[in-house]
């Protein structure tokens, strides 16, 4: 059964919200602005981090803080913690504005009054700190094993709760719970290391615990790091490579997720400016971002300029056909809003950013993709990646690794990064196929943090392979 | 000692616990510039107060934020501190005892400080008017930021710290299309600077967006090559967990004692350096900074420490306890310097790598890295020919036993170095 999470009333400056709201008016009139937009945040959170069958952290934290901005033809921004000085960050973000005044249009709208609060099966702040430490010690346990010389286990939740009002009288009450749980071993033998880890998160409550099997995924890691001892390099240069569903997420995340977030294409930043209605990609290929879909890490109902998140369609069989957008991109570009603003917290003003990125599944078998390969590789894992969006090139981390002859699976690999050109990677993807999944939490940087999930189905395309062989 | 900090430190003495209060706060404005137009400014203040405390070999922290809590406010975080120490089985290991601490020179400037926001605006306005000046095919972006911070430690053995400090951060983007090519530069300062070196942030992003564009990729090749500073910088950063107290004491390490040797170079952590931005003359729970040898003519002696994880290892803290108010303190660099050696790279003849990105997807456990090359060139009778889009390729700890620097360093923010000769390999 579905419960709530109980929402706290904010009493910021030791007085109520409607005063706060009539104020930034007040304040609005007084400076000329016209366009203005507050988020008043507060954040509960709680980590735990085990090393060694040693605790490292422990904590539990709240905090509230406010983000105020002011458009006057360009943003003017301003924060702070202390509430002491909220009323002052709002006066201080309409008076920049009106030092600023610059030429850009941003999209308005229809005011929007609304209250959403994402629902969990079992709210992980009715479980008790004891609990979450015995689970992490549990872990601890499990993950003891010959040649693992370093253990570490990293547990956190989060419940962010936002209010967000503006100058067209949207007045937007949310509240997001996070949850986070991660392992990872180091291996040692004959001088050699090697680590591998797992970790699991999303907008849910403690039934993701509840949901992981243990005894497995402890397995699973130190069985992988003990592989990783016994693998050699992969070789190196231009190959076919198969990547798993999870290497194909953080893939598509960095070879295209970043190049269509709309600010980066407005400021020239980004190789597929342009290309709008243009063949990209190949045939066959969707490729989506959905902050909407249920329970996912990078899940949010609106977003941090008061726009209801959307599931947008950025690759429709290998066809360009959306960028990511905010407020402003989406006047500029003529789009429609479609809520990818996203700030890190309260001190950060919101950049266009993905949710779930993910590729939409095809019709080909795991067994029909590896046939295909001759000679090959098979990579597996997110280690992360990085992309020069205005050069177009991009570099993606696997974790391990396997030799692929003749559709056959050889001996493995270590993890490696590899690494493409945007406009040449996406046309050369030859199969696609049938088992999406989306389920690989993560952080995504630029300049700010910002959790994020991506995924796909395994899909056969050719990479720049940096092996050492 | 500011007011809120007093009255808790009144509290925290009428209980039985060890204590210690870090507190913050401070001012940054910062301007984003994009197609050479002033799009963002913005002005914030921080604020926080955080504490540790031991009891029974155990730690609690907590934090607020601001610096106005009243009486009841600080009454709860004396209590949740304390009640996290009883529970939590963090293991305390004591805080630091009060050591004479020098003042580096150089680390606050006045005017910073004072500017008016208004003058900082009109500074970032000047500075896209000039990339409107200097622009030829490029797109211009870049930013401007001003802040000053104050920090203060407070604890039971005595200690009562308290520095402030200014920064100053520029940075230029260039960008070409059709051949696409980039061009960046990145540096800060502890002081105001003159519109000279923003007109040199333009110039230099310019210059490299030109060489990138013309930029082809490189046939496979393998043998010597020259790092720059800035790809020495990456693969420093392959490697320096390594170094780093707590992950020595938690086998994620290639060492467990100081004293193996790793190649012919000496890298240096030093927070003492006058006007440099990871200057501090004390770290996080208030121990002197210093000069710390990490490793000398190849030898590890040292590893970057805080007072818990020195404790742990039986070594003395290096002054390397960063942190915020947020958070207990962590591990890591103030300012990292590989010492100029012999070599003579500045006529450097043949493959040159300048950039380089992906650090975050190598192994520093193994120590293999492939990272995407942003630019390098190569140098033939004096003629250089750029490429990008290959891949530098091998294991870091291979690669600094090759590693031979130059005699002539060049500051990238807190990271000082010459150029480098390694033996390399480019896929």
């Amino acid at each position: 059964m579905a419960s709530h999470i109980k929402v706290f009333p904010f009493m910021p400056c030791g007085g109520s919200m409607e005063w706060l709201i009539k104020r930034a008016e007040e304040l609005a009139g007084k400076h000329g602005v016209d366009y203005y937009e507050i988020r008043l945040v507060k954040v509960t959170s709680r980590r735990l981090v085990m090393s060694n069958g040693q605790l490292r952290e422990l904590s539990s934290n709240s905090e509230l803080g406010i983000g105020a901005r002011a458009f006057n033809g360009t943003w003017g921004f301003s924060s702070a913690n202390d509430r002491e000085r909220f009323e002052k960050a709002i006066e201080t973000a309409m008076k920049i504005a009106k030092l600023s005044r610059g030429d850009a249009e941003i999209y308005l709208g229809e005011p929007v009054r609304d209250e959403v609060e994402l629902k969990v099966k079992k709210p992980f702040t009715e479980v008790d700190i004891e609990e979450k430490l015995s689970l992490v010690k549990e872990i601890d346990g499990l993950l003891r094993g010959e040649k693992i010389v370093s253990r570490t286990v990293n547990y956190g939740d989060s419940i962010v709760e936002t209010f967000y009002f503006n100058s067209l009288g949207s007045e937007i009450r949310t509240v997001v719970p996070r949850i986070r749980l991660g392992f990872s071993v180091t291996a040692k033998e004959n001088g050699e290391m090697q680590d591998f880890w797992k970790s699991f998160g999303g907008t849910l409550g403690w039934e993701l615990i509840e949901g992981i099997d243990l005894h497995y995924w402890t397995a699973h890691v130190k069985e992988k790091a003990l592989e990783l001892l016994r693998a050699s390099s992969p070789p190196s240069g231009e190959m076919d490579v198969i990547a798993d569903p999870e290497l194909t997420g953080v893939f598509i995340h960095e070879a295209l997720g970043h190049a269509v977030e709309a600010d980066s294409v407005k400021n020239g930043d980004s190789i597929l400016a342009g290309r709008l209605g243009e063949k990209i990609a190949v045939e066959g290929l969707n490729v989506v971002d959905d902050p909407t879909l249920p329970g996912k890490f990078g899940s949010y109902p609106y977003d941090d300029e008061g726009i209801k998140a959307k599931r947008v369609e950025i690759i429709k069989d290998g066809v360009l056909v959306s960028y990511l957008n905010d407020r402003e991109t989406a006047e500029y570009f003529g789009l429609e809003p479609n809520g990818h603003a996203r700030a890190e917290s309260y001190s950060h003003q919101p950049l266009v950013r993905m949710g779930n990125t993910y590729v939409e599944p095809g019709d080909w078998s795991f067994e029909e993709i590896l046939e295909e390969v001759k000679n090959g590789l098979y990579m597996l894992g997110d280690k992360g990646g990085e992309v020069d969006t205005a050069n177009g090139t991009f570099t993606f981390g696997a974790k391990l690794g396997y030799i692929v002859e003749n559709g056959e699976i050889t001996e493995p690999v270590r993890d490696v990064a590899l690494s493409g050109k945007i406009l040449d990677v996406l046309k050369n993807i030859m199969t696609i196929g049938n088992d999406t999944r989306v389920e690989f939490p993560g952080y995504c940087g630029k300049g700010q943090w910002v959790p994020v999930d991506d995924g796909g189905p395994h899909i056969l395309t050719r990479a720049l392979v940096g092996g050492l062989r | 000692m500011i007011e809120a900090v007093e009255r808790l430190v009144k509290l925290l003495e009428s209980e039985n616990v060890e204590w210690e209060v870090f507190y913050q706060f401070g001012r940054s404005g910062s301007f984003r510039i994009e197609r050479e137009t002033l799009e963002r400014s913005q002005r914030k203040f921080y604020s926080g107060i955080g504490l540790r405390v031991g009891l029974k070999g155990r730690l609690g922290f907590s934090y607020i934020t601001g610096l106005h809590p009243g009486e009841e406010e600080l009454k709860k975080l004396v209590e949740r501190a304390v009640k996290l120490a009883k529970i939590s089985e963090v293991p305390f290991r004591g805080f630091p005892a009060g050591e004479r601490v020098n003042r580096v020179k150089g680390i606050y400037d006045r005017a910073i400080d004072e500017i008016p926001f208004e003058e900082a605006h009109r500074l970032a306005l000047e500075y896209a008017e000039l990339m409107r000046e200097k622009k030829g095919e490029e797109t211009l972006s870049g930013s401007l930021s001003l802040a000053v911070g104050t920090s203060g430690v407070v604890n039971s053995n005595g200690i009562e710290l308290e520095e402030r400090s200014t920064y100053m951060g520029v940075s230029a983007y260039a960008v070409l299309s059709e051949p696409p090519g980039t061009g960046s530069y990145r540096q800060s300062f502890t002081s105001l600077q003159p519109v000279e070196e923003l007109e040199r942030a333009v110039e230099k992003a310019i210059d490299e967006a030109r060489l990138s564009a013309r930029a082809r990729k490189l046939e496979p090749y393998s043998g010597e090559l020259v790092l720059e500073p800035n790809a020495l910088a990456s693969i420093m950063e392959v490697f320096l967990s390594n170094l780093y107290g707590d992950e020595v004491y938690h086998g994620r390490s290639r060492f467990s004692k100081p004293g193996e040797v790793i190649g012919d170079f000496s890298l240096v952590d030093d927070s003492t350096l006058p006007e440099l931005p990871g200057s501090y003359s004390f770290d996080g729970e208030g121990t002197p900074g210093q000069r710390t040898l990490l490793v000398e003519d190849g030898t590890v002696r040292n590893f970057l420490l805080d007072h818990t994880y020195a404790s742990f290892l039986g070594m003395e803290s290096t002054g390397n306890a960063l942190r915020t108010f947020r958070s207990v303190p962590y591990i890591g660099t103030s300012n990292l310097i590989l010492e100029p050696g012999e070599e003579s790279l500045e006529d450097y003849e043949g493959v040159i790598v300048r950039k380089v990105f992906g650090e975050h997807t190598a192994n520093p456990v193994s120590g293999d890295f492939s990272l995407t090359v942003e630019l390098g060139y190569v140098v033939e009778n004096g003629e250089l020919k750029p490429f990008k889009d290959n891949m530098l390729v091998g294991n870091v700890f291979e690669l600094l036993r090759t590693l031979k620097p130059g005699r002539k360093a060049e500051r990238i923010s807190s990271f000082v170095s010459p150029r480098g000769l390694v033996e390399g390999r480019l896929v």
